[in-house]
């Protein structure tokens, strides 16, 4: 019994999730007039960050992975 | 309508996390993708879920009374002066600020022994002392910004406030403020208090004098900021109601 995902499947994960949510959150933006979507906005773009933040950690950690073995 | 989100995010989060026990039992990649995806949008649709939300005309019904009784007071004294927005140190206090109309057309402000007794009819100058409609406002603005109006300059609210109204606040789709000299000009634009300022116009001494809740908040934070008194100089709105402009003077002393 084993959690099946590897840290890359997460990473894909996190991008494709970090993706959606900064679209929708720029596109649902009051900056566009679009203010009758009842939805925290403010709480919506922060969660969309920190998924964005996540992703680029574990791109940081590919990378210095791929340094460090040459 | 929140209530519907909340019953979906509890159902999404309760398949997500089965999903992700079954995949973590059966090692099923398909399976912990879909239960890592339901977990999170579950999750996420709990996180966002809007604050209370009220109706406009909710709003609009709400402070068009208290209004009319303003206005109805003003022309039954037949008081003919522009409201002046005064800072709180007239009146010997650090928040709080009041308006004053004077009796005569005439710009006139109130020693500060008078303002002190904090009554409502003053007799010298004679006039009417009001809380103005926009306070609390401009308190809830002051709360958001987590900032002292008091102890920021007019510059800090002509970067800050578009933002406060447009993405914190969600209350007008954009927001301008052009400061020269001791003039100050705001554009509001698609104000949520449209319905109300067109309503208000239609009272007299209300729009080109105190101003409706969302111009007084305005010349009570110029007024917070600038720690001098301020008239509302002009107020004119768009035919389509869509765009409110306000002129806003300081009263040097």
């Amino acid at each position: 019994m084993q959690f099946p995902l590897s840290f890359w499947d997460l990473s894909l994960w996190l991008a494709v999730t970090a993706i959606i949510l900064l679209v929708t959150s720029e596109l649902i933006s009051p900056y566009y007039g679009k203010t009758n979507i009842l939805v925290n906005k403010k709480r919506l773009r922060q969660t969309a960050l920190t998924i964005g933040i996540l992703f680029l950690i574990t791109v940081a950690i590919r990378i210095y992975g791929i340094i460090t073995s040459i | 309508m929140q209530e519907s989100s909340k019953v979906i995010g509890y159902i999404l989060l309760l398949f997500g996390t089965l999903s992700l026990i079954f995949s973590t039992f059966y090692e099923h990649v398909t399976l912990a993708f879909i239960g890592l995806g339901l977990t999170f949008w579950g999750a996420l649709l709990l996180y966002i879920k809007p604050t209370k939300y009220v109706k406009t005309s909710l709003l609009d019904s709400t402070a068009l009374s208290s209004l009319t009784t303003t206005s109805q007071i003003i022309t039954d004294l037949n008081y003919k002066g522009k409201a002046i927005y005064l800072p709180a140190r007239y009146l010997k206090k650090t928040k709080g600020e009041k308006v004053f109309i004077p009796s005569k057309k005439s710009l006139v402000i109130p020693p500060v022994e008078e303002l002190a007794r904090e009554k409502v009819f003053l007799k010298n100058p004679k006039g009417i002392c009001l809380t103005p409609p926009g306070l609390d406002l401009v308190n809830l603005y002051e709360n958001e910004l987590r900032k002292d109006f008091a102890k920021v300059d007019l510059n800090y609210l002509q970067n800050n406030l578009p933002k406060l109204f447009i993405e914190d606040l969600e209350i007008a789709e954009d927001l301008e403020i052009n400061i020269r000299d001791n003039m100050i000009r705001v554009r509001i634009a698609e104000s949520i208090y449209k319905n109300l300022c067109k309503e208000a116009r239609k009272l007299p001494n209300i729009c080109n004098s105190i101003g409706c809740p969302l111009c007084s908040s305005i010349a009570i934070a110029l007024t917070r900021a600038a720690g001098k008194p301020v008239i509302i100089e002009k107020n004119i709105i768009s035919e389509d109601g869509k765009i409110i402009e306000a002129q806003y003077r300081i009263i040097e002393e």
